[in-house]
């Protein structure tokens, strides 16, 4: 199921919750307290459409488990259509509705330039994007960098200068009650701690387990400061709108945790 | 013309080597077939830039009959982009895959292999290793008990030379370089820049504990023989070092 908020004027948080994921929180020991068992836990595909004065963009298309949906919701907040579909990386939970909706709408393909095998992904006829390339969408202007914690080798993150967003993909994720969902993380009932973010970095970022953990600390700290963001959109959780920095931080005992641990397990 | 080639690792499992070419060097984006008995399985699809290429080898190699199930390390489009054409020409392929998810990665009617378990598939029995060397989530590495084979999807990879395209670890004079093994993780496996090389040896060593190999099967390098498998691993983490060396975070401000 597909459903959408309008987070900012023009700015809209496109939602897929995926399957029922009580399972992996039912396995914590100890279970944590924020969990409750009549209510199912999402660990969402988000997609961000921005429609901006002069140009829409839409940042990643749902799973192709949501290919109507996501053409539903388009037509129904856009008065024209999509001209730039921005693929965050050629993963199928975030770019296998780009055909159907460049089908659709026509809209320009924006891909990540890193890498080197984009004709495999058939990304090689789109425009091709990194450090240093942004987008003037009219009322918003966004530039694109080079991912920093990431999985696939084609891969970007994005960010929005008017308001001060960071997209930061797969980075920053977690799982989120089905009563949560489209909620901002200040409106939650209880904390956004460092449970849920184990759970999703333990799994999707798994290679934490072989690192140098205070190398990645540091990673942390540059990129708060780089950003300094006042928004968090990410792909697999709720969004933040407050105290951003202090979530990005949270994540340097995330790191130490995964290190303490065997592997969590998978996801995807 | 279409090569019609595969290449035989073991008595029952063949390389069927596929190339993408990078500038003045090639990648591999391979699959593997095992026959047993009169069965055939296929690890990983390829990608739909090779369909035709593959597909040719694999009906002659098969006799015209075709593959029986798909082995799938992960979803990852060059790995995955055949598996509709393969099932649209040769029928009832069983399909196992490792996703959780199977409906949001385009796999909904795989039959899971879990990660740490193990499968019969068509009768032989597969394992499914935890991979240090890997980038999706739900990637497995697949052991072939049969074969002692062990696939590593994206793990163990390695560019080549465009003469070098047939090429097994032991038809090295001295072995894959440590320059190719270098170029390839530091493209493909991103993450690398900050590894604790001890870490991941460990996580190696632990799986080649456990495991008896008789040859690593990467799907983006050549095989890597057995008897090569120390010398490449000490290249790798030779690699990693160096890869994670050069990426340098700046100290944080007081």
């Amino acid at each position: 199921m597909t459903n959408s908020r309008e987070i900012l004027p023009d700015v809209y948080w496109l939602y897929e919750e995926g399957p029922d994921r009580s399972g992996m929180i039912e396995a914590m020991e100890p279970i944590p307290d924020w969990y409750d068992p009549d209510d199912p836990v999402y660990i969402p595909q988000c997609a961000y459409l921005i429609d901006g004065a002069e140009h829409s963009l839409l940042f990643d298309t749902l799973s192709p488990a949501s290919t109507e949906h996501v053409l539903a919701e388009l037509d129904a907040l856009l008065d024209e259509p999509l001209e730039y579909l921005v693929v965050s990386h050629p993963d199928v939970p975030h770019a296998g509705n780009a055909p159907a909706i460049m089908a659709e709408h026509g809209a320009e393909l924006v891909a990540p330039r890193y890498g080197d095998d984009h004709e495999l992904y058939r990304l090689d006829d789109a425009l091709l994007v990194g450090e240093g390339d942004s987008i003037d969408l009219g009322s918003f202007v966004v530039d694109f960098h080079e991912a920093t914690f990431l999985d696939a080798p084609v891969s970007l993150w994005m960010s929005e200068r008017t308001e001060e967003m960071l997209f930061p993909v797969d980075w920053l994720g977690f799982p989120h009650h089905a009563s949560e969902q489209l909620r901002f993380v200040d409106e939650l009932e209880h904390d956004l701690d460092g449970t849920r973010l184990l759970q999703f970095h333990g799994r999707v970022l798994f290679w934490h387990q072989y690192v140098d953990v205070d190398k990645v600390q540091r990673e942390i700290d540059r990129l708060k400061r780089y950003y300094d963001p006042a928004w968090i959109l990410p792909s697999h959780g709720l969004v933040i709108r407050d105290d951003a920095l202090a979530y990005m931080d949270q994540l340097k005992g995330v790191v130490e945790e995964i290190q303490r641990r065997e592997r969590i397990g998978t996801l995807g | 013309m279409t090569d019609t080639t595969t290449i035989e690792l073991t008595d029952d499992v063949r390389w069927i080597n596929v190339c993408y070419p990078h500038e003045e060097r090639h990648e591999h984006v391979s699959v593997y077939l095992i026959e047993h008995g009169d069965r055939s399985i296929l690890i990983d699809s390829g990608s739909f830039y090779h369909r035709t290429d593959i597909r040719t080898r694999l009906e002659r190699a098969t006799g015209g009959d075709g593959i029986d199930a798909i082995v799938l390390s992960h979803s990852d489009y060059p790995h995955s982009g055949n598996i509709s054409a393969f099932r649209d020409e040769w029928g009832e392929v069983e399909l196992v895959a490792s996703s959780g998810s199977p409906e949001l990665q385009g796999l909904a009617d795989a039959r899971r292999c879990t990660i740490g378990g193990s499968l019969e598939v068509c009768g032989r029995r597969f394992s499914f290793i935890d991979p240090p060397l890997a980038d999706r989530s739900h990637t497995t590495w697949i052991y072939d008990h049969g074969s002692e084979v062990l696939f590593t999807a994206d793990g163990f990879g390695s560019y080549h030379e465009p003469g070098d395209c047939d090429t097994v670890s032991s038809g090295f004079d001295d072995g894959i370089t440590e320059t190719a093994i270098y170029e390839y993780h530091r493209h493909n496996l991103v993450w690398l820049r900050y590894v604790d090389p001890p870490k991941l040896r460990d996580a190696l060593d632990e799986i080649f504990a456990r495991y008896d190999v008789s040859f690593i099967a990467p799907i983006h390098g050549h095989p890597i023989h057995g008897d090569d498998r120390r010398q490449y691993c000490t290249r790798l983490l030779n690699a990693a070092d160096r890869i994670a060396s050069e990426h340098t975070v700046p100290e944080t401000p007081d």
